[in-house]
């Protein structure tokens, strides 16, 4: 049987811009330890996916977003 | 005696092609930057060395600034936990920037910065304070789902 088609969450929200400033966002596309998800969890489409790598990226070289998050952390 | 060819007749730009060092340097564009300041200034000092940062930079617009204030970072930088955020936007030239970054680079103050052209939907206005607030609201909506 074959899954119903997940929807991108990205076009969902109506985001035109994914911007490397807003980490609430991007923290929805990143796991507990901090790795970017992948699409195939998340459900973002591929042309969303590469922008939100490079957002994420950039987030975490300005530090709103950790590189890795330790299991102590809360 | 061998004489070495010239420099520029060897290698370079023969063809005339659009380099970073020619015709795309007097671009203008929008930039924006995104610079973490120490926490330890005062407010004052950091308006102070925006200016003179900015004063290189010979925009023709006025720098839009947007002061997020101090902050959590995410992860230690060298002894810092905390940082004075500030993002600008700008139009500038691409041949103003080498010499902008190497004052931002001398600066100790600056912790770390990031300059980058600065997307956004060409011909949409900006956001209002409003719709804002209503993203905000949702974003909040969401984490709470998830815990």
């Amino acid at each position: 049987m074959r899954r119903p088609k997940k929807t991108c969450p990205v076009t969902e929200a109506g985001i035109r811009f994914i911007d490397y400033k807003d980490e609430r966002f991007l923290s929805r596309f990143v796991t507990d330890t901090g790795k970017i998800l992948p699409s195939r969890l998340s459900g973002v489409d591929s042309r969303h996916q590469r922008q939100l790598a490079k957002a994420i990226k950039k987030a975490r070289y300005l530090a709103l977003l950790p590189y890795i998050r330790t299991q102590s952390a809360p | 005696m061998l004489v070495p060819k010239p420099l520029s007749s060897r290698v370079g730009n023969p063809r005339g092609a659009v380099t970073t060092k020619g015709r795309i340097a007097a671009l203008s564009r929008e930039y924006e930057a995104v610079y973490i300041f120490d926490s330890a200034l005062e407010d004052a000092t950091i308006a102070e060395k925006l200016e003179k940062h900015h004063a290189l930079l010979a925009a023709s617009e006025p720098i839009t600034l947007d002061h997020w204030g101090r902050r959590q970072l995410a992860y230690k930088i060298g002894s810092k936990d905390t940082g004075y955020y500030v993002v600008a936007r700008f139009k500038a030239e691409g041949k103003v920037l080498p010499e902008f970054e190497r004052s931002l680079k001398l600066d100790d103050s600056v912790v770390r910065y990031l300059i980058s052209v600065h997307e956004h939907e060409l011909g949409a206005p900006p956001m209002t304070e409003e719709q804002l607030a209503a993203r905000r609201a949702r974003d909040g909506d969401d984490d709470d789902d998830e815990e």
